[in-house]
């Protein structure tokens, strides 16, 4: 029986979930909140009747158990089926009641015994260990790696499924090497978006040896409570009147509506594309100025924008800066639709990144949305830079 | 360009009125210098300047933290919505770690990724619901982290955080005790900052300088903490 990860769409793309036996690695970069997707497993696991060890290096099991109910997930419930291997009170002085306790935490050798001895005692179970990155930095690299490499074994031996969350710090190319691609049976990265914040976090599965995983790439959310929440980022399209912006919309999308009367947009433009395992939600904004006060409201959460122009008429160029502006994507990862390129005449590209004094990180692309070229490129080319800080 | 004002006049002048943005800050004293009443006036200068700001506490929780500002009249109640604290001690101490809206929890001072983690929250949602697009982190200290783990994982915390530091064009202020560590830390430390806060205290007297942010060090400034825990620059004294 294979252990689910309790998110749909991983457990699709990873053949239904994790086989007994085998090691799964949370590759998470700093600063996003990679650990809940494990917390989630091992809860779901624990209300299927699984029992489980959390081998807890850097909280408190009693802090880990309130970090859960943060997300309604009552470990309390399941006393007898959880056991803790605390491999932190000691270090700070704390005491603690765990069925398994390492008295030095700092040592290596302490924390293998206690986690042979807690492997040992347990089969067909999930083992979850709260950061590796953490014993990593108390024990040594190459240390803590050979330590690991015994600990999947025996797990595999008692048929227990592993979950490691390893915070990806600037460690030696050797130790990401090893972790990434020789120690763990499957890798799932966990990243975050943005360069000057991070905006929005992804996963991905980046190996799993029983199956073919699919190489797609999900945005997500977390939730309080609830957990990992799968999530389609919002993409907006806006620019002056008459631009093209629902045209481009619409040939952009899988799917699309738009609340359009006599040919002009009054309310919004909604599609849905489907992209090479990338989806998102594509909103247009009108373009007349009498819509100006609400653009603001439709701007709110975008992860990037599309700023459509009608290549035909500079003068509406400045209008289309300040749209940016009014609709508060200002600074969002930004691509410039050269629309109507299919009209002779059309300015070129080039010219139009000069005219609207665009800064470097704003591309210029060449559309014609009637005759759909260049849209799936402007789309790849925005979802790049989107996501271009991993 | 100086996107960001210390709000102490003296010194903001000096340094051609305040620090660029995209700065990482040591602030550098010995044990009861008055680095924290520095630091938490630079912070408060932030705040009531409509700027963003995190501390990281590693010494005093999160409640103890706002306490310091009402009793030093400086409130922060204003400003919460743009105040965020990572608390790395009530944990610790076994008091209650329920979140709030501006004080998140860590496990302790060792918890680099829960650390990081809400940071990285706490500059998101200031960024992306409050549209604030100024910040000021500051990590109080590095010296208590370092007991707690090694100098390599602090480095490798840093080595994140500062450049984010820098391409969200924050400024960020690192606190860490004079005297206390050895040579390698604190060259370690200092590769990561663009300048020093330099606190000394000399018989009975304060002062402080800048380096690193302007061609050639400033002079020394004598300082005063007076009863409401603000800062001052004493005028008279050309050091
Ligand atoms: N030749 C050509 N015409 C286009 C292209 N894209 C849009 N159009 C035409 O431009 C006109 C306006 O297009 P819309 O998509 O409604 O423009 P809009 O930006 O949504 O307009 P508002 O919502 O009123 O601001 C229509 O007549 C479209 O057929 C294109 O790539 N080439
Ligand atoms: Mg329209």
């Amino acid at each position: 029986m294979v252990i689910p990860i309790a998110l749909p769409i991983l457990d699709e793309s990873m053949g239904g979930g994790i086989p007994p036996g085998k090691s799964l690695l949370y590759c998470i970069q700093p600063g996003v909140e990679g650990d809940v997707f494990g917390m989630q497993t091992l809860y779901y696991g624990l209300e299927n009747g699984y029992k489980a060890v959390y081998i807890s290096t850097s909280s408190s099991p009693d802090y880990v158990r309130e970090r859960f109910r943060e997300f309604g997930w009552e470990l309390e419930s399941y006393e007898g089926q959880l056991d803790f291997v605390d491999a932190y009170s000691h270090f700070v002085g704390l005491d603690s009641n765990e069925k398994y306790v390492v008295d030095d935490p700092d040592d290596i050798n302490n924390i293998d015994s206690v986690v042979i001895d807690a492997t040992k005692n347990t089969s067909n179970s999930i083992i979850m260990c709260e950061s590796l990155s953490s014993i990593m930095d108390m024990c040594g690299e190459i240390e803590t790696i050979a330590k690991v490499n015994e600990w999947t074994r025996l797990s595999m031996l008692y048929d227990n499924t592993s979950i490691y969350n390893f915070t990806a710090w600037h460690y030696s190319d050797e130790t990401i090497k090893k972790i990434r691609s020789e120690v763990f049976n499957s890798v799932i990265r966990v990243g975050g978006i943005g360069e000057r914040v991070i905006f929005g976090q992804y996963f991905g599965v980046m190996k799993a040896d029983w199956c073919e995983p699919s190489r797609k790439t999900f945005l997500f959310r977390i939730v309080r409570p609830g957990g990992v929440r799968v999530y389609i980022p919002k993409i907006l399209v806006t620019g002056p009147f008459d631009a093209g912006k629902t045209t481009f919309v619409h040939a952009l999308s899988t799917r699309a509506v738009s609340v359009d009367r006599f040919g002009t947009t009054v309310a919004l433009d909604h599609g849905h594309i489907d992209h090479k395992g990338l989806s998102a939600d594509i909103f247009g904004t009108p373009g007349q100025e009498r819509f100006d006060p609400i653009l603001k409201l439709l701007g709110g959460e975008s992860m990037g924008v599309f700023l459509v122009v009608d290549s035909m008429r500079s003068n509406t160029f400045a209008r289309a800066k300040d749209m940016l502006k009014l609709t508060k994507t200002f600074g969002l990862p930004c691509i410039v639709i050269a629309n109507k390129q299919d009209v002779p005449g059309a300015a070129p590209p080039e010219r139009i990144k000069i005219e609207m004094a665009l800064p470097d990180d704003i591309p210029v692309v060449p559309v014609s949305s009637k005759e759909k070229t260049g849209v799936v490129e402007a789309f790849e080319m925005l979802v790049d830079n989107i996501m271009r800080g991993l | 360009m100086t996107d960001y004002e210390l709000g102490i006049p003296d010194i903001d002048d000096a340094l051609g009125g305040g620090i660029r943005g995209g700065t990482n800050i040591l602030v550098l004293g010995p044990p009861m210098s008055g680095k924290d009443t520095i630091i938490n006036n630079i912070i408060y200068h932030g705040l009531a300047s409509k700027e963003a700001a995190i501390i990281v506490s590693t010494e005093e929780s999160g409640e103890d933290m706002l306490e310091w500002f009402s009793n030093s009249g400086m409130s922060v109640d204003a400003y919460m919505n743009l105040f965020g604290i990572v608390d790395c001690v009530s944990a610790t101490l076994g008091l209650d770690v329920k979140d709030t809206a501006s004080i998140r929890r860590v496990s302790g001072p060792m918890n680099l990724t829960k650390i990081s983690v809400n940071i990285t929250n706490y500059f998101n949602e200031f960024w992306m619901k409050r549209g604030v697009r100024k910040a000021r982190l500051c990590v109080n200290s590095l010296s208590t982290m370092l007991m707690y783990t090694n100098l390599q994982a602090i480095f490798r915390f840093l080595h994140v955080h500062t450049r984010r530091i820098k391409t969200a064009n924050s400024i960020g202020f690192y606190i860490v005790e004079d005297g206390v560590h050895d040579a390698q830390t604190m060259e370690t430390f200092k590769q990561l900052f663009d300048g020093i806060i330099k606190v000394e205290v000399e018989e009975g007297h304060q002062f402080m300088q800048i380096i690193g942010l302007t061609p050639q060090p400033t002079k020394w400034y004598e300082f005063a903490i007076d009863d409401d825990n603000k800062l001052n620059i004493k005028r008279r004294s050309d050091i």
